[in-house]
């Protein structure tokens, strides 16, 4: 990557055009507003296995506006799950690697062209997790050439068809929780016998007694 | 908005940062391009100031820059010397288009420098994308005679945005090994969409897919 290149031991000022070059000042110091030394840093992608890859240009729908807004280039992933076997469309702006679209890919989706293009699709995701929260967004992406965005339906139809197929964690969870509700509701059905059996009994004592 | 992970938040190490220049050298525009993404093409200038946290993720862990986006134009100027008090860092801004903007760089530098004593300043000339550049680089010495950084940069290819922030950085922390590294991806829920909601997103996407994307000749 290209922002992991050595810096120089002096700061080079950087410019556009090789030829004329801004000079650069001598590298000054500064007191240090605090120390920060370095940690280990997690991606939370740990547990995941990319499964392809691809430089594209994504775009989100802005509705109030009715307009296309930047959301960032860079590489746009698919992400297997070694546990769930679940895969989730990550992207990364390049530079500052922040996240501009995290979300599962999920059988309600659809790509559909954007007008007069043949290497950009349109598709909407209903819990969009690149902010740290939940939102929904309409979002685009943009390939260099039509080829690669063949490549990538191709990609996103096949993470479709393997995530309605996988037990997410999620599914599970239902899963167990509604065996639950079903042995609740048994018990209780077993405990309103039992007390209508007691109240029968009870009569039958008062019937002995009038009775006596 | 734009935090990854606020539950964490309060604890990240935050420094002021004050973003100021003429008018129309695209300040706010740089801002929201590190915010959403976007790039903003229509002009509206910015009143009084407009601060905006912004969260990077480096191999020391996240910091933030609270940016201090001030108005360029005089007459929105308003509290001017308010918006620099407990400045820790600074970015100052010209237009490479525009001669008047560099000529009045040494003037922000003054103002900046008279409530901010010895922080940590980058130089910046935006819109370098621009084929009709009129500040030429051999013109560009303000920087070396008070001790600033200076990037050319383009808020709208990306060239060299993020070099402001690492450098400031760097310097704040005292780290110059300091990089921006990926910030944690969190797991996104996995929700059912209801059948109503489910043909309303239809319609919009409809409505989305008629609406051309914003065409450009150097995409990649």
């Amino acid at each position: 990557m290209a922002d992991n290149e050595k810096q120089p031991a002096v700061a080079k000022t950087e410019t556009l055009f090789g030829e004329e070059q801004v000079e650069a000042s001598p590298d000054p110091h500064f007191e240090p507003v605090m120390r920060l030394e370095e940690v280990e840093v997690k991606t939370l992608e740990e547990d995941e296995e990319a499964l392809f890859k691809m430089r594209a240009k994504l775009f989100r729908f802005d509705k109030a506006g009715k307009e296309w807004k930047e959301r960032g280039t860079g590489d746009v992933r698919f992400l297997k799950h070694k546990d769930t076997g679940k895969i989730r469309l990550v992207m990364r702006r390049d530079k500052t690697h922040k996240v501009c679209a995290n979300h599962y890919v999920t059988s309600d989706m659809q790509l559909a062209p954007n007008v007069g293009s043949d290497r950009s699709w349109v598709w909407n995701v209903a819990a969009d997790m690149s902010e740290g929260e939940v939102s929904a967004e309409t979002l685009a992406i943009r390939f260099p050439n039509s080829d690669n965005a063949q490549l990538f339906k191709e990609e996103f139809e096949k993470a479709q068809t393997n995530n309605t197929s996988a037990k997410g964690s999620n599914d599970k969870a239902e899963v167990k929780k509604e065996e639950a509700e079903v042995k609740k509701e048994e018990e209780e059905k077993a405990e309103v016998k039992k007390e209508g059996e007691e109240k029968i009994e009870v009569k039958k004592e008062e019937e002995v007694k009038k009775e006596e | 908005m734009t935090e990854q992970n606020p539950t964490y938040a309060e604890q990240v190490p935050t420094f002021k940062l004050v973003l100021v220049g003429d008018g129309g050298t695209g300040k706010t525009t740089f801002v929201k391009r590190h915010l959403t993404g976007e790039f903003e093409k229509q002009y509206f200038a910015t009143l009084g100031v407009e601060v905006h946290p912004l969260l990077f993720h480096t191999n020391c862990g996240p910091i933030r820059f609270d940016t201090w986006d001030t108005a360029g134009q005089e007459k929105f100027g308003g509290l001017r010397d308010g918006y620099y008090i407990q400045g820790q860092c600074a970015i100052i801004m010209f237009d490479v288009t525009s001669r008047i903007t560099y000529k009045n760089v040494p003037n922000w530098h003054r103002d900046l420098v008279r409530v901010c004593e010895n922080i940590p300043i980058v130089l910046c000339g935006n819109k370098v994308d621009i084929k009709e550049r009129k500040v030429k680089a051999k013109t560009i010495t303000f920087h070396r005679k008070k001790n600033l950084q200076y990037y050319d940069i383009s808020a709208k290819s990306n060239y060299n945005f993020e070099k402001p922030f690492l450098w400031l950085a760097r310097k704040l922390v005292a780290k110059s090994n300091l990089e921006f590294v990926a910030s944690p991806a969190l797991a996104p829920p996995e929700v059912q969409v209801d059948p109503e909601l489910m043909q309303q997103y239809h319609s919009e996407l409809e409505t989305a897919a008629a609406q051309p994307l914003p065409e450009e000749e150097d995409d990649f």
